[in-house]
């Protein structure tokens, strides 16, 4: 008889994006980045459960595994050997079921512990992917009483457990590292240079920039400083300048149009990220805003030379990534990021 | 065309930034600054009317190579200082935007 065990990756078999759409639907709060128990993370620790994915925590060596032919007395000397709660039934490296304690437990209440391993094992099964940010285990432990998750690669072959002792393990210690980087950027900020060698891209440095409501005396400076920090990491010219477009422009937006903000930079050997989040009143349309040419600027700022409309759709048109999330009246949180990989193949030159 | 001849065809005044040795890559003419970004050349020179810090500003996202402001207005001095700051060249002028479009574009078909 050939077993189909009914996968589920969150309530049922769904491809990464419809997750991802799924989570941000459901998240708590409209503005900041809508990531999967990270709504009211600090920034730091919001960058890092965005960046760490379920493999880079899973153990993958040595999966301790039954057979579908196995007995459930072999399941449970297995399990008492090495301390363990539960063994995923494996044929190759597909994932039929799990036996878990509990069906031990009933096996030997119930007479059936010489009973092969299929019989009895479990196969509604919840797994995780490969891929997934480590934001969604975290949701995942959190939503269900499990202690751990199959995972699971793009094959849909098993290839590695992560518990929640796995996660706390990685995170503590990409914390830890996270933090020493920030120390060596304040310690940049007291003037005092990292080690890196001349024109070298930090490892990570993170800086923000609080924006006024209506300084426009003051608005750019946030940008311009931003430009000088990418052109002392010797980063290519015209990534420098799609970075700053969008760094000024989001700025600017935040100065005439909210009541204030901040504006923060974080680069990192792989890409800069900007993160623009105002304190409201929020836009009512979103996608109305980021066309060409709408704007709700009085003539005074049109006097100044802003309110021509374009900042949402200039940011997006030179960013690799563009990210707006808006609620009224709490506020707007864009973020655009840019890759440094292949910095020369620019999205599009400005 | 570099700082000096820009002063030269313009009747203008190096008022700040000092001098630099660039040469105009493109010429860009406008007060909406969000346009003013959308050009990818480079060294452009930045014909405006805008004379405040963010015109200076502007053009230092861009990589700009000089700022004229038009009709002698008169510059803010935080203007004149974030250009030396920046190190882009002001020129005052008492032209109209428009004429010196004109008279850049006559100096650069002869060059």
């Amino acid at each position: 008889m050939e077993y189909k065990p009914t996968i589920l990756t969150g309530g049922e078999v769904r491809s990464d994006d419809q997750i991802i759409a799924a989570h941000n639907k459901s998240a708590r709060r409209v503005s900041g980045p809508a990531l999967p128990g990270a709504e009211d993370s600090p920034l730091v620790i919001m960058e890092l459960l965005q960046r760490l994915r379920v493999k880079d925590v899973m153990r993958s060596r040595e999966i301790i595994s039954v057979e579908r032919t196995d007995s459930m007395r072999f399941a449970q000397n297995l399990m008492k050997r090495n301390k363990i709660s539960g063994v995923p039934v494996l044929e190759g490296k597909r994932l039929f079921g799990i036996v878990s304690v509990n069906d031990i437990i009933s096996a030997l209440e119930g007479g059936w512990i010489h009973d092969t391993c299929q019989q009895h094992m479990a196969t509604n099964l919840i797994v995780l992917e490969e891929d997934m940010p480590l934001a969604f285990a975290i949701k995942y432990f959190q939503n269900y009483t499990f202690g751990r998750f199959p995972v699971l690669n793009k094959d849909r072959d098993l290839v590695g457990i992560v518990s929640q002792r796995d996660v706390m393990r990685v995170l503590m210690k990409e914390l830890t590292d996270e933090l020493t980087r920030l120390e060596g950027a304040t310690q940049q900020d007291k003037g005092i240079e990292p080690s890196k060698s001349e024109g070298a891209l930090p490892y990570y440095s993170m800086r923000q920039f609080v924006v006024v409501h209506n300084d426009l005396s003051s608005a750019g400076k946030a940008a311009n400083e931003i430009k000088k920090m990418l052109s002392d990491s010797g980063v290519d010219k015209k990534f420098i300048r799609r970075v700053a477009v969008a760094a000024y422009e989001l700025e600017i937006n935040i100065c005439i149009h909210s009541v204030g903000g901040t504006l923060t930079f974080i680069l990192d050997t792989e890409k800069a990220t900007i993160v623009a989040k105002d304190n409201g009143p929020g836009i009512e349309d979103v996608e109305w805003a980021c066309r060409d040419g709408t704007s709700t600027a009085n003539d005074w700022i049109r006097s100044m030379g802003f309110g021509a409309g374009m900042g949402l759709s200039n940011s997006k048109r030179v960013a690799d990534t563009f990210d707006i999330k808006s609620k009224i009246p709490t506020g707007t949180t864009v973020m655009c990021t840019f890759n440094l990989s292949g910095q020369n193949n620019v999205k599009q030159d400005v | 065309m570099n700082i000096s001849d820009i002063v030269q065809v313009l009747d203008g005044t190096l008022v700040a930034g000092g001098n630099s040795s660039r040469t105009v890559g493109a010429v860009v003419a406008n007060d909406l600054m969000s346009d003013v970004l959308l050009n990818d050349a480079d060294d452009i020179l930045l014909l405006t009317s805008l004379a405040s810090d963010q015109a200076i500003r502007t053009a230092n996202i861009i990589g700009a190579m000089c700022v004229v402001v038009h009709n002698a207005k008169p510059l803010p001095q935080t203007m004149c200082q974030v250009a030396d700051t920046l190190g882009i060249p002001l020129v005052s002028s008492p032209l109209s935007k428009y004429e010196s479009c004109v008279r850049v574009h006559g100096f650069l078909s002869k060059e």
